[in-house]
């Protein structure tokens, strides 16, 4: 005998909605859902032309085989127009993995994974973040989106504590730069090499409504690509924490990549390209942040503000002999608002203030106004 | 000087953080009868896990911080949406027969991470105050 159940609704209006439900456990049944989100923006960095761009359109798929087995997938074409570079623009496969749910603590799941690194790499539809574009730390530091094929585990191990372990495919050290620190060195499943695999982890509290606090690392070998093969050490330690409670939402994070041996990665790179890429030892970043809807509920909808500070530096420990190119020392300040006609949709309006250590080269400022949805 | 100012800044969000927290403790009027508020938002529900005992008539009261999501209890037939942030409360009214644990989850696909969305109601076989 099952559980007797019944189940009510209350809508909005105050009316009652309600049905028996059947004492017996309903047989598992399979069910298909696609939903999606967009970005589209318009950026105005100082002293040149504004720009209109329909940064990412995304559909998600899903299918649940059975109570223990689902698929979810991430389709995302960024900026529009594919034309076979990324000039262009990009059609990737963020997500395809499949679930096997076989208890609360301990799960299975192989496929396209998105790295469990961050705040926003793992929790990024528009209207759940300010700001129009996403952080400068979750983009030079934390490459989001970030995602690997591999396979791996991820369960609830009891009072709000969860975790991921993941198996994937390493970056790969030849792309790595000074400005975008390891971001260009995604392999993103693309015939991937995994000759030395990389492992990523991340563990995290969400005990308490509206607050999340993890911590992540991520380490491989990624000098793959050279001949003989250099097994350059790649670390990413990450820690963040997130709290939104009724009006209120802040958030921090501090990201930090070590690069052992990132002297003979630039020998290498400077070998293969005839141009050293200046590639630090160690890149650090981190960000506060701090949002108030300072309208909630109206019958028009929600209105928030939000205040930003990022401190990004990916010349910020540099091997021995190398010099650190001052212009990637920033500090971004960030204000905007966001407005919410209803839930799953943001306009969202800011102006960036940036500024980096350099005498010479300056750091753009930007006026910056998007529009997002999710359904 | 930048540390200072992520020090500090980090003081303030976790003072908020202590400020606001409340019980969100279920209520339990009558040994038979047990009220619990549970919140959604992506892609959590808190609390992940409520312990209730057989016979006993679970009340659960299901808001979202975000987006519409589901709430389905495997096994059953209990499969709601709950309402968008702002938009309503979704009650569920279960009263288990059988001792065990009972999976929940969002059944309404909701993001990135829709797949991390699951709870657990423990069922036990007597009334939690021993009777």
């Amino acid at each position: 005998m099952g559980p007797a159940v019944m189940v009510a609704l209350l809508g909005t209006g105050g009316g009652v909605m309600a049905q028996e439900a059947s004492p017996s456990p309903a047989a598992p049944t399979s069910s298909t859902g696609i939903s999606g989100y967009m970005d589209f923006h318009y950026n105005k960095p100082s002293h040149q032309d504004g720009q209109l761009d329909f940064h990412r359109f995304v559909l998600l798929v899903a299918h649940q085989f059975s109570d223990r087995i689902r698929f979810v997938s991430e389709l995302e074409l960024e900026h529009a127009f594919v034309e076979g570079l990324e000039e262009s623009g990009e059609l990737e496969l963020e997500q395809a993995y499949v679930d096997f749910l076989l208890s609360r603590r301990f799960n299975v799941r192989a496929g396209m994974l998105l790295m469990p690194v961050g705040i926003i790499n793992e929790r990024h539809e528009p209207p759940v973040y300010y700001g129009v574009e996403r952080p400068l730390v979750d983009t030079v530091i934390i490459p989001t989106t970030w995602f690997e094929v591999g396979a791996g585990v991820h369960g609830e191990i009891g009072r709000g504590w969860r975790y991921r372990a993941y198996l994937t495919s390493p970056l790969n050290a030849a792309e790595f730069s000074a400005e975008e620190g390891i971001r260009e060195g995604r392999q993103k499943g693309n015939r991937t090499n995994i000759g030395r695999a990389a492992g990523t982890g991340r563990l995290e509290y969400v005990g308490i409504r509206g607050l999340t606090a993890g911590g992540s690392v991520w380490t491989g070998l990624s000098g793959f690509e050279f001949r003989p093969r250099l097994d350059i050490p790649v670390r990413v330690l990450e820690a963040d924490v997130r709290y939104g409670r009724n009006r209120f939402e802040g958030r921090a994070e501090l990201a930090q990549v070590d690069i052992t041996d990132a002297d003979d990665l630039n020998d290498a790179i400077a070998r293969t390209t005839g141009v050293n890429p200046n590639v630090a030892s160690t890149l650090r970043g981190g960000y506060l942040e701090a949002g108030y809807r300072l309208i909630s509920g109206a019958g028009f909808g929600d209105v928030g503000a939000f205040v930003r500070y990022e401190n990004v530096d990916t010349q910020f420990r540099m091997p021995a002999g190398y010099v650190p190119l001052e212009q990637f020392d920033r500090d971004v300040w960030v204000v905007g608002g966001t407005y919410w006609p209803e839930p799953d949709i943001a306009i969202k309006v800011d102006y960036v203030h940036q500024r980096n250590g350099s005498s010479v080269v300056s750091a753009p400022r930007s006026f910056n106004v998007g529009l997002g949805w999710w359904f | 000087m930048k540390r200072l100012v992520l020090i500090a800044c980090a003081v303030a969000v976790v003072s908020a953080t202590v400020r606001s927290l409340d019980a969100g403790q279920p209520s339990s009027p009558d040994a038979s009868e047990q009220v619990v508020d549970i919140a959604a938002e992506r892609f959590i529900f808190t609390p992940s896990e409520v312990k209730t005992s057989v016979g006993t008539k679970l009340t659960i009261r299901l808001t979202s911080d975000d987006t519409a999501h589901g709430f389905r209890i495997v096994g059953t037939n209990v499969n709601v949406e709950i309402p968008k942030r702002s938009r309503g409360v979704a009650t569920v009214t279960f009263t288990p027969e059988q001792p065990g644990q009972y999976t929940f989850e969002c059944s309404k696909l909701c993001g990135a991470g829709h797949s991390f969305m699951r709870g657990v109601i423990v069922v036990a076989a007597t009334s939690q105050d021993g009777r």
